[in-house]
């Protein structure tokens, strides 16, 4: 019988320390995941470096008159920048190095009209959205005009019976062109090269309706007029920062900053400037 | 005499039977692999019969999955595949090998109709030295890597009838990240060429597809394929392959770019036939077992998607119009998962098995259905 007790003590002492130890570790962990390397020295520095790839226009692009990376981006990473009170300095990389680029250090986060992407949720940690660069329906900016009565009037897909759809061939707009094709009576699908030759023809009245992505829809509707983008976007791209997992602060800065951009408006300035520049 | 139930061998009776039913109950409820039959012996209807895809099924694991892959290429009305048959994964063990996995991916192709060329390469761990990649193979292991091939052939005679011997061995990672060895591969081509013989004369013995590259000789990521032929033939190696592999991506310029020795586009096929034929080897055929075009968005070297399905097409055509091509064999027709980048714009259907534009307008120029 004594040795029994001697065996429970002993099991209830290894017990204890087990106990004492996963508390330990987990104490320790939780300190471990408030350091953020990055955000320290980008406090200390006073200066983030961003990577991106300026060949995507309006978002990002060489001006040629400066020799200056410009766009949308710039002007959201400066403001991101001046919210966190520190310098931003940009580093130009190839579109399929962005994320070797981050996962080395080359810089601390991406910002580079970057489509959110679910597979990577385990190798990078990503902001909330700034903008949808998925599919939209474009219609003429005179649809709601033409003294049509309201039922022939283009707002959603659902209106598309018996009307001209135009696409990229071969694109995620032409995807959803067959989808529709399939499901609405009359429905006829066009296909064109490029998302410039789709608008033009919506223009020109050749279609009654276009699919294309955002980026090209507005930078039409800004360059040329007479579209306008109708309806939620059919589908997401959403268009994110990326930082490293473990820059943890670093990002609730950046979704705190992106909260406030977004909040006093200063995202749908930048945007309608953005789009309008490139019109000029 | 009857025996005394105690309370102790009346529970072991009890702990007996009671073993004998868990045992029962594992042996009913035990998962079973779906069964996945491989149907009536089906037929691919096309107009061109030089068309093909690369498919990577090496490591996709639910064969119903396979079964559907393959039989939507059939119904895109491509009758040629590519898949890579990595040999570490059936020769763990010297001499020990596991065909389970390339029997269901071949017999689901021949089911199809397809024809399976066969890519071999992959070194397992026990045929190389340590802290190597799995292209890294010494001449001293030569013969096993000719051992495989005899196993390989020998186990799918009958079924698999072209097999490729290495993949770009003029690119460093391709050659164990060593320098790239012309005169080394055509000794490895002789061994390898040599067994597969023995085990079938009938079999197509293909030189590994050279990797279009303008290096020059001393790059040390690899070497002009141009060059890296010649020296292959230079070092014997005329007699030791059938037909010729080829890897003809088009990056941005159309399948109808004239070729150029210092551009790489999908028309330098023509050069490296130009290279066997000044090489007295003109009688033999060529196969393009990989190439085509990408339409990311974003990469560099993508073209738009209506430009993808154009030259697509058109590269279909040419290989009809090629006598010394038998078959031109895009890549790629889906990836088991995807690979996060701008290769997933390369792919003909999606990982769930949704067709792309450019599927559609392939099958609708196979049933000749495209004005």
């Amino acid at each position: 019988m004594r040795k029994l007790v001697g065996s429970r003590r002993a099991l209830l002492a290894i017990l204890a320390l087990a106990v004492i130890a996963l508390a330990a570790w987990f104490v320790l962990a939780r300190l471990g995941r408030m350091e953020d390397e990055t955000w320290g020295r980008i406090q200390r520095e006073g200066l983030m470096r961003v990577g991106m790839d300026a060949s995507w226009p309006p978002f990002e692009y060489i001006d040629e008159s400066t020799g200056q990376i410009a766009g949308l981006d710039v002007d959201l990473a400066r403001a991101i920048g001046q919210r966190l009170g520190v310098e931003v300095e940009f580093v130009n990389v190839g579109f399929e190095s962005l994320y070797d680029a981050l996962y080395v250090g080359r810089f601390d986060a991406i910002v580079s009209a970057l489509p959110y992407d679910p597979l990577l949720y385990g190798d990078v940690a990503y902001s909330i959205s700034y903008f949808n660069a998925g599919q939209v329906l474009v219609v003429r900016a005179d649809e709601t005009e033409i003294g049509e009565s309201a039922n022939q009037r283009i707002s959603e897909t659902n209106d598309l019976s018996g009307k001209k759809l135009g696409v990229e061939w071969g694109s995620e707009g032409d995807v959803i062109g067959r989808r529709l094709e399939k499901k609405i009576e009359d429905l006829s699908l066009e296909n064109y090269m490029t998302p410039q030759d789709v608008l033009s023809a919506l223009k020109e009245g050749k279609v009654e309706a276009a699919i294309v992505d955002a980026v090209s829809a507005y930078q039409f509707a800004a360059t040329e007029g007479s579209v306008q983008v109708v309806g939620n976007p059919l589908t997401d791209e959403l268009y994110v920062i990326a930082v490293q997992l473990d820059s943890h602060l670093l990002l609730k800065a950046i979704n705190e900053a992106l909260v406030k951009i977004r909040e006093d408006g200063m995202l749908k300035s930048l945007q309608e400037k953005w789009f309008r520049v490139m019109s000029n | 005499m009857r025996s005394v139930q105690t309370p102790k061998n009346l529970s072991k009776k009890r702990a007996t039977k009671l073993a004998l039913a868990m045992a029962l109950l594992l042996v009913l409820v035990r998962p079973t692999r779906p069964v996945v039959p491989l149907g009536p012996q089906q037929e691919v209807v096309t107009i061109n019969p030089k068309m093909g895809v690369h498919i990577r099924l090496t490591d996709e694991v639910e064969e119903w999955k396979v079964k559907q892959t393959l039989s939507m290429v059939r119904q895109m009305g491509a009758p040629w595949i590519v898949e890579y048959f990595p040999w570490a994964y059936y020769e763990g063990k010297k001499g020990h090998f596991n065909w389970s996995h390339p029997d269901v991916v071949v017999d689901h192709a021949r089911a199809q109709g397809l024809t399976v060329i066969a890519r071999l390469g992959f070194v397992p761990e026990w045929a190389r030295p340590e802290d190597t990649i799995t292209s890294y193979l010494d001449p001293e292991h030569y013969g096993d890597f000719g051992d495989f091939v005899h196993a390989f052939v020998t186990h799918f005679k009958g079924r698999v009838q072209h097999i490729i011997l290495w993949n770009e061995p003029n690119l460093s990672l391709e050659w164990g990240y060593r320098s790239v060895d012309p005169e080394g591969y055509t000794e490895l081509l002789k061994v390898a060429y040599t067994r597969a013989k023995e085990a079938n004369p009938q079999v197509q013995v293909l030189a590994g597809a050279l990797a279009p590259t303008l290096a020059p000789e001393g790059d040390p990521e690899g070497l002009n394929d141009l060059a890296y032929l010649q020296r292959m033939y230079d070092a014997g190696a005329k007699d030791y392959f059938d037909i010729l592999a080829i890897h003809a991506y088009g990056w941005t310029f159309p399948p109808d770019d004239p070729p150029a020795a210092d551009k790489v586009n999908f028309a330098r096929a023509e050069l490296l036939r130009q290279v066997m034929v000044a090489n007295g080897d003109g009688d033999k055929t060529c196969l393009i077992t990989e190439g085509g075009w990408n339409d990311h968005p974003r990469w560099t070297k993508a073209v738009r998607p209506y430009q993808r399905i154009e030259y697509s097409i058109r590269a279909y055509e040419k290989a009809l119009e090629w006598d010394w091509c038998q078959a031109v064999c895009l890549w790629a027709f889906r990836y088991p998962r995807p690979a996060k980048g701008y290769a997933d714009y390369f792919t003909f259907v999606t990982v769930d098995f949704l067709p792309k534009p450019i599927y559609l307008e392939v099958q609708s120029y196979a049933r000749g259905e495209r004005e």
